[in-house]
């Protein structure tokens, strides 16, 4: 390959002028980490925190009252409506008001005093089945305790499970989160920056220009992904700050695992791009093609739904997905401090995608620009 | 001296379609050759052959003594191209525009300095350097896309259709340009659909549905023409042209504004046939005066003659 | 305001749309493909958790406990550990999610009726699978408890709580998933559809053309909005009668509800749609701009599958301005909760306001850009 330094440097220069001089380009760079940030260090929550509760106490007793306290002091539950009609436990959980009931029988402190099993009921909405899972097992756990406590010498002493999380020791789902949005967010910058320049350049016709220059195919392809990279690692090195200083999010590993795994990854997104650009038409093509590219990419990512739950054959698919295993790189890197030893397979397969894709895009490229 | 470009049987199909149809010429250095013919003629796809832009499906060309078909790294350094559509960077700067393709020519240094003041004063755009080009005039831009082709002083300068959608004015100013690079000895190789504009060529290459149907200078290619055009004013033209179809001596009338143009094979005879007919349908006749054919006339003719339909 | 000339737009556009490939596959293909994939590919549904196991009892008592753990069908045993030093390494390199620690006296306490601890390492990096998982275990060591403790022991235990699940019975995602999924999709379908049509117009100077005829804006935007309008009860019918058919989602509301309120979010998605479309005035600018304005609201902050009870103050205001947010209540309300108007109404009213801020909108930008 003959590769030009002086051409490419002022390919790249070109560029770099053009992306930080449109309004759009520039608010894709710097607005969108902010509001993917927002988004999945915020919204993007599956903590039980305050889950909402609906009390129906008929027995009205100071056990009764302490039962629901239990409830209320674990934090993860936040009581919304109390009454004394079922009818109103049915409303709330039907409009949505509340995700829990808990329905307390008259008679509740006095067979709680006596021998026989005092019967609560417990309602969750199943819905949200997410919530609802973890809210039952910790309303079952809460009820546990208080069983324990209110009745001691009744409930024999049995086997005490004791669990504690590593990495992640308040099961925060932002911790799980926040560094995914690397993954996902420079995906989308190699995508759209690379694609969406090319087919404009076609539809303009500065691509012919450029191809009745001494610039080679070759040149082109560097002068066009280089800067892309570049504004790739600053998101990257962007969004790691602001999750460490601003969501605290910690960093365990080393920038040295995380930065040879970033830089293929790059190569097989820009790679993409670049392929994406020889089979579009218009601008307009090509973003259609990367939707369609980018939708099953981040679904059959893990980035937030687990890979683990799908069936076998969507489970087989996301071997051939970068994301995938980038993703699993981030999160070992950031919370498990994991080293190359642990990641050595993530590693062969991001190389193996990443060349085969930037196989593709330079086979393809030179023979869709131009002749 | 050999030629500057030297076209043998030059082919491009696009599946079926013959875009370019064994096509032959030769350009001699420091000459202005023109390409005339209708949208769809197959005179872009000639252009973007010879610029290395588009591979030949099938013939021979020689650019600056560099075959067209393995040799366009040799071929590019040596030509500059300018395409119908405005094709630099509406969101650099003028001078970010020069900057850029003189990188991409390799043109740095003291030289780099001299020839873009050189494009500035040429392309009258020296206090307007740190604009914007979207912002300019599209005259400006075209002289700015024009000076951005000769950054390198190619030997050879391919224009297609650089004036389209131009005022007059501009349109001229251009021209002014392109005879003093040719003054230099740069082979301008130009397309048009312009009439006018073909006139100011040495020679002129006349392009319909692929195939070359006449090349000479414009004078020779007028003089071809051996059948009188007459010019026919009334009152009416379209209800004139239509009284006049059937008349025998005509071969072919268009219109031109309010006034006819109407080829013949003989004129006395013709022009009492007209007469007599567009009295006869209740036109009033204001003159029959024979003109010089134009260029626009001999296309027709050729085509005419060829068996052929203009595309377009 | 003319039927005649209002159904002259809408035939115009219903032409327009036949003979345009890539709108079709937009209208009909891509939300079924959408339906199909997210209902197949994503599941929250925790199975298969890998299991290490460091059994350092290695008794009877302590297998028993290992086993009920497999048999629960939440665990998968994929690694058995040798020494507690491996238990790091097993959870960094992701063989193991949880390792369940059985100490050398397991037995010995449980013969004496000494509480007897198990430890259980977690990796919580996935705070979501985590959680559930803990609770997985929780129940199960809680069964185990009960069994080994308490057998020959007739010991009714203290208190009791009858739960259950309401409206998902069994927890199942996909029931969260798709009726929510609709949605999602007729957000993004809606916006893009009118997006690209009608930017398209303005692209090719239609526009203007159309503005020169006596026909009203108002007329221009209600013609353009039928077929829409059409395509989209076709699209949700097809999305219904799927998750119904091939999803096996329950389905207890009213057809008819359902209908009606399908019909109003349209109506303010795709004016959404034309206003963006008119706004920018570009096929490109429009689609972008409209995934923008759609997609990821819809997917995170309409309550799909993130809760919006969990989300901070500032993101839980800002889900009420997006239009999805209210859709989604009612297709899971329909699907699953079988409530009616009486519960519904609210979503009803935003939905309303929706249409009418969307049409006014669009019909505004029209105006401004003709005169």
């Amino acid at each position: 390959m003959n590769l030009h330094l002086l051409r490419i440097r002022e390919m790249v220069k070109k560029e770099l002028r053009q992306l930080f001089r449109d309004v759009r380009t520039r608010g894709l760079i710097f607005v969108s980490p902010i509001i993917q940030l927002v988004l999945f260090g915020y919204a993007v929550n599956t903590d039980i925190r305050n889950t909402t509760m609906v009390v129906v106490d008929h027995d009205q007793t100071a056990e009764a009252r302490a039962l629901v306290d239990a409830f209320t002091a674990s934090g993860y539950f936040r009581v919304v409506e109390r009454s004394v009609r079922p009818a109103a436990l049915v409303a709330a959980l039907d409009r949505g008001d509340a995700e829990v009931g808990l329905e307390i029988p008259v008679h509740f402190a006095r067979d709680l005093a006596a021998d026989g099993p005092a019967h609560v009921q417990l309602i969750v909405d199943g819905t949200n089945s997410n919530t609802g899972t973890v809210a039952l097992g910790y309303a079952t756990r809460i009820m546990q305790r208080y069983a324990a406590e209110h009745t001691p010498g009744r409930t024999a002493a049995g086997v005490d499970l004791r669990v504690r999380a590593w990495y992640n020791p308040n099961l925060e789902s932002r911790v799980y989160n926040v560094p995914g949005v690397i993954g996902v967010l420079v995906l989308l910058m190699c995508l759209l920056l690379t694609a969406l320049a090319v087919v404009r350049e076609r539809e303009l016709g500065t691509l012919d220009q450029l191809m009745v220059s001494p610039l080679t195919p070759a040149e082109l392809m560097l002068g066009k992904t280089l800067p892309v990279a570049m504004i790739g690692l600053i998101d990257m090195a962007t969004i790691t700050v602001v999750a460490i200083l601003w969501f605290h999010i910690p960093f365990r590993g080393s920038v040295l695992v995380l930065l040879p795994a970033a830089l293929m990854y790059i190569v097989a997104g820009l790679s993409v791009g670049l392929f994406i650009s020889t089979i579009s038409k218009t601008q307009q093509e090509a973003f259609m093609t990367m939707f369609l590219f980018l939708l099953p990419s981040i679904i059959l990512s893990g980035f937030f739904y687990p890979i683990r739950s799908m069936p076998a054959f969507f489970r087989t698919i996301t071997i051939a997905n970068p994301v995938r295993h980038f993703l699993e790189v981030v999160r070992a890197v950031f919370l498990k401090g994991a080293g190359f030893e642990a990641l050595w397979h993530q590693f062969v397969l991001l190389a193996v995608l990443a060349s085969l894709m930037l196989g593709v895009a330079i086979w393809r490229f030179p023979k869709t620009i131009g002749r | 001296m050999p030629d500057a470009i030297a076209v043998q049987d030059l082919t491009r199909r696009f599946g079926d379609f013959v875009a370019v149809d064994r096509v032959s010429f030769a350009v001699a250095t420091g000459e202005i050759f023109g390409f005339l013919g209708p949208n769809g003629a197959g005179k872009t796809t000639t252009i973007k052959m010879l610029t290395g832009l588009l591979h030949p499906s099938d013939g021979t060309a020689y650019v600056a003594g560099f075959d067209v078909a393995d040799e366009t790294e040799a071929l590019k350094r040596n030509i500059g191209y300018m395409s119908q559509l405005f094709s630099l960077y509406a969101d650099l700067t003028v001078e970010e525009n020069i900057q850029l393709f003189a990188g991409l020519y390799g043109v740095t240094g003291p030289r780099l300095a001299a020839r873009r003041d050189w494009v500035l004063e040429m392309a009258e755009l020296t206090e307007h350097r740190t604009r914007l080009t979207a912002d300019l005039p599209l005259g400006w831009k075209q002289r700015l896309a024009l000076g951005c082709a000769v950054l390198h002083e190619p030997p050879i300068l391919f224009l297609d259709e650089p004036t389209s959608g131009v005022d007059p004015v501009s349109r001229r100013h251009f021209w002014d340009l392109i005879y003093a690079l040719a003054e230099e000895g740069t082979t301008v190789l130009v397309t048009t659909h312009y009439m006018e504009e073909a006139e100011y060529c040495n020679r002129l290459a006349l392009m319909n549905r692929g195939r070359l149907i006449a090349l000479d200078r414009p004078a020779a290619l007028k003089a071809q023409m051996t059948d009188p055009i007459l010019e026919v004013a009334t009152d009416d033209a379209p209800k004139a042209i239509e009284a006049l179809q059937h008349v025998p001596e005509i071969v072919e009338a268009g219109m031109y504004g309010r006034a006819l143009h109407v080829m013949v094979t003989d004129e006395a005879a013709a022009r009492a046939s007209i007469q007599r007919t567009l009295a006869g349908a209740g036109r009033r006749v204001e003159h029959i005066t024979v003109i010089p054919p134009s260029l626009e006339d001999v296309f027709v003719a050729l085509v005419r003659r060829g068996g052929g339909a203009v595309v377009g | 305001m003319s039927p005649h000339r209002l159904l002259a737009v809408a035939r115009k556009e219903t032409i327009q749309l036949r003979r345009d490939p890539r709108s079709l596959i937009l209208a009909f293909l891509l939300p079924i493909a959408l339906i199909l994939f997210f209902g197949y590919a994503i599941s929250f549904d925790v199975k298969n958790i890998s299991l290490g196991v460091l059994d350092r009892s290695n008794t009877n008592e302590s297998r028993r406990l290992i086993e009920a753990f497999t048999s629960s069908g939440y665990f998968t045993v994929t690694e058995r550990l040798a020494r507690y030093d491996d238990a790091d390494a097993a959870l960094a390199d992701g063989r193991a999610q949880l390792i369940l620690i059985i100490p050398p006296d397991f037995q010995k306490n449980l013969d004496a009726g000494r509480p007897a601890p198990v430890q259980a390492l977690l990796d919580g990096g996935d705070a979501n699978t985590a959680t559930i998982a803990q609770n997985y275990a929780d129940a199960i060591v809680a069964g185990y408890s009960a069994d080994v403790v308490l057998a020959g022991r007739r010991v009714a235990p203290p208190l009791v709580a009858d739960a259950r699940v309401w409206y998902n019975e069994a927890l199942e995602s996909r029931n969260m998933i798709v009726p929510g999924l609709i949605a999602v999709i007729m957000s993004i379908i809606a916006a893009m559809l009118t997006a690209l049509t009608i930017a398209r117009e303005w692209e090719r100077g239609t526009m203007e053309q159309l503005a020169a005829t006596p026909v009203h804006r108002l007329e221009v935007v209600l013609g353009k909005l039928v077929p829409y309008v059409g395509i989209g009860l076709f699209d949700v019918t097809l999305a219904v009668v799927a998750g119904i058919v091939i999803f096996q989602v329950p389905f207890r509301g009213n057809v008819i509800l359902l209908a009606v309120m399908t019909f109003l979010f349209l109506v303010g998605a795709l004016g959404l749609g034309m206003f963006i479309s008119a706004a920018v005035k570009s096929q490109v600018l429009a689609t972008q701009a409209a995934m923008v304005a759609t997609y990821l609201p819809a997917l995170l902050l309409s309550g799909f599958i993130f809760s919006i009870a969990t989300m901070p103050l500032p993101l839980r205001l800002i889900t009420y301005i997006v239009p999805a947010r209210y859709y989604v209540t009612v297709t899971k309300g329909v699907f699953l909760k079988g409530v009616g108007f009486n519960v519904l109404w609210p979503d009803a009213v935003a939905m309303i306001v929706f249409a009418t801020m969307g049409l006014t909108l669009a019909i505004r930008a029209f105006h401004k850009e003709i005169a």
